[in-house]
């Protein structure tokens, strides 16, 4: 009679598995009734920050840290207009933002607010000859500098590439995260669903007014349908019990559902101007009564995408660094990292966030 | 009516074929596993297995002509519907007097295209000056982003609020 059991049994490994299976489902149960709460208690944002600077839906928050800035010049993050900044300082150790405060940038962020039903006739125009350079003109005076570090990230990437060109004096270094710049190719879905002979822009926008964020909720949704509406709730389950897991999946899932609406003709403007006419990659882009032309771009250009990103595929993003006039330029691609994987994963704080806390500091005289 | 009947049934057909391309896709990941993996391992790879089967079809099926079709057909309700939605709302609102979202659109606008002239006569008169400063004479206006003495755009100050 053999004493010890012989695992490499199936029967035995599947009632291993089993008796797992039945423990682990008492912990999953026993965490459901905080489930809620937890949920409710998600804090937005990490790092110690304060409001400097309002205009009306935008506030501009600088990041607050116990030791001096080493470097001279400051640092300005752009978002997107579609979804909350917080992203780029999700939670501790998986923050953008506080990877280059820790490395002494003095560190802004633009929050562009909620918009209401009257800023639906906010263009393109006011957030970047308006509120960026009211911005850029506040931080100036604020800080003495005369130039500034702009980092983009998505939708604010392409509207810091279009300010770059537009004030090239302003600007000392741009970083681009996942922007989209070239919308000729049809490797993302977006770029397909977008044409003019699938979608009127101009309907919609004269009917919605603002782009309701359901609507762009339901878009990024359905890019991955299969992930989004099986895989997601069943890894969840399974691992609703560990601890590190809820917790990041709650944080994360906190972002993924705060979307806000896109003001109107922002909105019919990069539908129209960028995905179905591609015209920033044609020096055609209109701002107002200006025209961008990415050659103007002459700062030291930091160019950073995800490999498997399939919200902005690399191929919007990679065009950008022979568009402009700049003699520095520097692409970072991180394989195998999706949109927001950028931002908040592991992989990323590891290889590209030091990586390009060391090329700003460099420029950085 | 007959040309939608035609449509509709093109849509079920692309649907039915994307459905069963999708089970047999499903069915032929299912039994391709290691069979030196033990038991609950072989489990996850065969739902991994066919989770990715399912969202390769899936995706094969958002870009079909089918699919953007009653894409396109669903956003043009979801339209119209709000259009209706905002005409009866509007026709409610002038009834009773009150003010409607188009008279707000049109105060906007108004305010909109007045702040517009102002600042691009403020633009052209900043214009003017630097070029007084340079002693240069009065540049043409231009729409191209070319040449290093284009206009810059001028910021448009706001009261905070």
């Amino acid at each position: 009679m053999t004493t010890t059991a012989n695992l490499s049994n199936p029967w035995l490994q599947w009632q291993r598995a089993a008796l797992d299976e039945s423990f682990n489902a008492a912990r999953r149960m026993s965490v459901m009734p905080s489930l809620w709460q937890r949920a409710q208690r998600v804090r937005k944002g990490v790092t110690t920050s304060e409001v400097v600077y309002e205009e009306d839906r935008l506030k501009l928050l600088h990041y607050v840290s116990d030791a001096k800035p080493r470097h001279r010049t400051p640092l300005v993050f752009i978002y997107a207009l579609v979804n909350r900044p917080y992203i780029l300082d999700l939670k501790k150790g998986r923050s953008v933002v506080a990877n280059f405060v820790e490395r002494g940038f003095d560190t802004y962020l633009v929050d562009w607010g909620v918009p209401i039903p009257a800023d639906r006739h906010l263009t393109l125009d006011d957030y970047i000859n308006g509120y960026m350079v009211n911005v850029m003109d506040y931080l100036r005076e604020r800080t003495g500098a005369d130039q500034l570090n702009v980092l983009g990230y998505c939708m604010g990437g392409t509207m810091s590439a279009m300010f770059s060109a537009l004030h090239p004096d302003r600007v000392k270094n741009l970083i681009l995260l996942a922007a989209p710049i070239d919308f000729a190719t049809r490797e993302g879905l977006l770029n397909l669903w977008t044409r003019p002979e699938n979608f009127d822009v101009d309907k919609f926008v004269d009917a919605f007014g603002n782009c309701p964020p359901e609507f762009l909720q339901i878009s990024f949704m359905l890019l991955k349908p299969v992930q989004n509406l099986l895989e997601k709730p069943v890894n969840f389950y399974e691992h609703m019990h560990d601890e590190k897991y809820l917790e990041d999946f709650l944080t994360t899932e906190a972002w993924l559902q705060d979307n806000i609406p896109v003001p109107g003709e922002v909105y019919r403007e990069f539908v129209k101007y960028l995905y179905q006419k591609n015209l920033l990659t044609q020096n055609r882009m209109p701002i107002g009564k200006h025209i961008v032309n990415l050659a103007n771009i002459t700062c030291p250009v930091l160019n950073i995408m995800a490999g498997a990103d399939d919200l902005v595929p690399c191929g919007q993003s990679t065009p950008f660094n022979d568009l402009v006039g700049s003699k520095d330029r520097k692409t970072m691609l991180l394989n195998g990292s999706g949109h927001i994987g950028l931002a908040i994963g592991g992989r990323a704080q590891e290889e590209i966030w030091p990586q390009a806390c060391d090329w700003l500091a460099a420029r950085d005289c | 009516m007959s040309e939608n009947a035609e449509q509709f049934a093109e849509q079920a057909t692309a649907f039915q074929k994307i459905w069963t391309e999708s089970m047999s896709k499903l069915m032929q990941t299912a039994f391709t596993f290691s069979p030196n993996s033990p038991p609950p391992e072989v489990m996850k790879q065969i739902r991994s297995g066919l989770f990715d089967a399912l969202a390769k079809s899936w995706e094969e099926f958002m870009r079909s002509p089918q699919f953007l079709d009653s894409m396109k057909q669903w956003m043009e309700n979801a339209v119209s519907f709000r259009k209706m939605n905002n005409d009866f709302i509007a026709k409610v609102r002038n009834e009773m007097q009150a003010p409607s979202r188009e008279d707000m659109d049109s105060v906007m606008l108004a305010v909109r295209h007045m702040e517009t002239r102002i600042l691009d006569r403020v633009e052209e008169l900043s214009t003017q000056v630097q070029a007084l400063k340079n002693g240069a004479p009065k540049p043409a206006k231009s729409r191209s982003g070319h040449g290093s003495k284009r206009a810059k755009p001028q910021s448009r100050k706001r009261v905070k609020g």
